[in-house]
């Protein structure tokens, strides 16, 4: 798993590339962590994710949690059919914010 | 034709002794494979990641060891006054009462300590283990750890076995410490005799050599209790009866094990 | 994770050639050879001593085989050492007819315990991986009881969360409707099917329900006295004229033939001898 971390405007884009599974999603975890301290708006951009499993969505949760007692948005852009269908089957669709595109997420948010 | 048949029940009988003898010796096998798998992941288990639980080792020493404190105490102190009531019965016949101190010392420590520990911890916690590892076994939780890539020699047995070979020797020694002061006590009243000077001549008696010989036979009860309940606990069929079969077994070949072993230690020691 | 653009149908997850398994002297499986693809949901079917309860004891790598191969993964399971065997475990995940949970761990560590034996996750992160499972199985809130106080169908969900917590590519379920009230089973059926769809894996059921194996299945394979009767998918079974796999669709048992002397001598516990004379 590779990533990428910007800063557009007063939000911070994560953007996420490869499989995001077992061995790798500490990694991810810490990245997006450390993002949400900071108490800005983050944005995650998975268009570049062909893998996430359960490790990896769990880490995404573990990470709003965070966003939200930092008192920040957090958002997901560009969600791969896969990584939505797994998302879809815990229900947590409903609870993260979703954007189409990286774009869209930043005039919302940016 | 009556030459043939006897010929026949000779060959049969022959053929069951062999059969027998091979189930007894696959047993056998297996016994020492389970031995050598437990050090593996004990030793070499931590090089490939496969750690033995520490906090499974000291919940099994809790139950093995500490929970077991007051029986083996009192079990150690009515063996004690025991040999104390007994050998001065018998020396009586000889006048040497004295002398009785020798006996309580040398028969605690080489013998008795190490052999009712064995006893009580095989109907304790061979017979826990067996059953608990017969329950998995027929509930499938066996074969999901082993499908789950967790091996149960290394998750169920090994902790098992370290807590074992850890607190029967332990146990032992406290059990030694309780006989040999419940002796001095009845000894103290019988024939007189201050306790301090019970234990001085208790202290000349004994060598290391004597103690360590029953510390280390302990040791060996405490693997034979280990591989004998899980041999039986993993050989359970036909559900809950089973179960109460496989328990029972295990307990009743422990004792024999033991006692056993004590003999053939006492021989080879003495020689 | 292997992420080949091939068609899903292509990619075979199980193959197994002329497996072959016996007891001392009993053949319990004479020459089975089957496949499962990725994404399929393959039923197994048979009714009791069919095999079926062992062919699924061999795929897990459970027992040992007379003969035959199995490739898991596209590995020869018979060929790989201890290590390699332990890391296939842990891409297979296998929901047992009794749930076997760990009955001495709550809910949540039974589910967890994958996590903690094989993965660096943060204790948080395998937490929230455990309470996610449970809501798919419909069992959230309940990670902190022991499984001595669940149902006998909650029992199953919670066996299914722990089979699928790792992720796995394939997924081995033992008789999941089996004593099950026909809503409860319903639902477990949906559940596999939801399952199969969202993480894309394979699945594998053995089962003697009908009306559930022809609800979810892609293809099924059927045992008969450790040969395989019938490899195809429900609607091939369905048309599928052989008097014996219309006599298990239409739930009939094979009528026994024989002659009537032969059963008075079995009812009277007579036996003949070698000559024939009773």
């Amino acid at each position: 798993m590779n990533h990428e971390v910007t800063e557009e405007g007063k939000a911070i884009v994560v953007a996420l590339e490869g499989d995001v599974d077992l061995s790798s999603s500490p990694d991810a975890r810490k990245i997006l962590l450390e993002c949400v301290r900071k108490g800005r708006p983050v944005i995650v951009d998975m268009a570049g994710v062909s893998y996430i499993d359960s490790s990896g969505v769990a880490s995404l949760v573990e990470s709003l949690q965070g966003a939200r007692k930092a008192g920040c948005e957090f958002a997901l852009a560009a969600i791969s059919e896969p990584a939505l269908r797994v998302l879809h089957l815990a229900r947590l669709d409903t609870v993260f914010t979703i954007h189409e595109s990286r774009e869209a997420a930043l005039a919302e948010l940016g | 034709m009556a030459s043939t048949q006897s010929g026949n029940a000779a060959a049969h009988f022959a053929e069951r002794v062999g059969r027998a003898w091979l189930a007894g010796l696959a047993g056998l096998g297996y016994c020492g494979s389970l031995v050598v798998e437990s050090l593996y992941w004990l030793f070499l288990g931590p090089r490939v990641k496969q750690t033995v639980r520490v906090g499974a080792v000291f919940a099994q020493m809790m139950e093995i060891g500490i929970g077991a404190i007051p029986i083996v105490a009192l079990l150690g102190a009515a063996i004690g006054a025991m040999l104390a009531i007994q050998g001065i019965y018998s020396l009586s016949i000889f006048g040497a009462e004295s002398r009785v101190v020798f006996g309580i010392a040398l028969s605690m420590t080489r013998e008795f300590a190490p052999l009712i520990t064995g006893i009580l911890v095989a109907g304790r916690s061979g017979s826990a283990l067996a059953a608990r590892l017969g329950i998995m076994t027929i509930n499938q939780e066996i074969d999901a750890l082993t499908v789950m890539g967790i091996n149960p020699v290394r998750y169920l047995v090994v902790p098992a076995f370290i807590a074992l070979v850890v607190m029967v020797p332990a146990l032992t020694f406290l059990s030694n410490v309780v006989g040999l002061w419940a002796g001095g006590l009845y000894v103290g009243i019988e024939l007189d005799m201050s306790m301090a000077a019970y234990v001085d001549q208790t202290i000349e008696t004994l060598s290391v050599d004597d103690l360590m010989h029953g510390i280390w036979k302990s040791l060996i009860f405490a693997v034979l209790i280990t591989v004998i309940g899980v041999a039986n606990g993993a050989s359970v069929t036909g559900g809950a009866e089973g179960v109460g079969r496989v328990t029972t077994r295990a307990v009743v070949q422990s004792i024999m094990a033991i006692v056993v072993t004590d003999m053939i230690f006492a021989f080879v020691a003495t020689r | 994770m292997d992420t080949s653009p091939e068609p899903a149908e292509s990619v075979k997850v199980l193959e197994v050639e002329n497996l072959v398994a016996q007891y001392g002297e009993r053949i319990i499986l004479d020459g089975v050879s089957l496949d499962v693809h990725e994404g399929e949901i393959m039923i197994i079917m048979g009714g009791s001593g069919s095999g079926k309860s062992t062919l699924l004891r061999h795929l897990m790598g459970l027992e040992r085989r007379a003969s035959g191969t199995i490739r898991m993964l596209g590995q020869d399971t018979a060929a790989l050492t201890g290590q390699e065997k332990l890391e296939l475990h842990k891409r297979i995940g296998v929901a047992f007819q009794g749930g076997a949970l760990f009955s001495s761990m709550t809910v949540g560590e039974n589910i967890m315990l994958p996590l903690q034996e094989h993965t660096d996750l943060d204790l948080r992160t395998m937490e929230i991986m455990a309470r996610m499972k449970l809501e798919v199985v419909d069992l959230a809130g309940f990670e902190d009881l022991m499984p001595s106080e669940l149902s006998g169908g909650m029992i199953k969900r919670a066996a299914f969360a722990r089979a699928i917590v790792m992720d796995p590519k394939i997924l081995f379920c033992d008789e999941p409707s089996a004593g099950l009230d026909p809503v409860v089973a319903s639902a477990l059926d949906d559940l596999i099917l939801r399952m199969r769809d969202a993480l894309g894996m394979s699945i594998v059921v053995v089962t003697h329900e009908l009306d559930s194996a022809f609800k979810i299945a892609d293809r099924m394979t059927v045992l008969d006295a450790g040969r395989i009767l019938f490899i195809g998918t429900p609607d091939e079974l369905r048309a599928e004229q052989s008097e014996r796999i219309q006599n298990l669709l239409h739930r009939r048992t094979e009528e026994e033939t024989g002659d009537p002397e032969e059963y008075l001598r079995r009812l009277l516990g007579e036996r003949l001898d070698k000559e024939g004379h009773p």
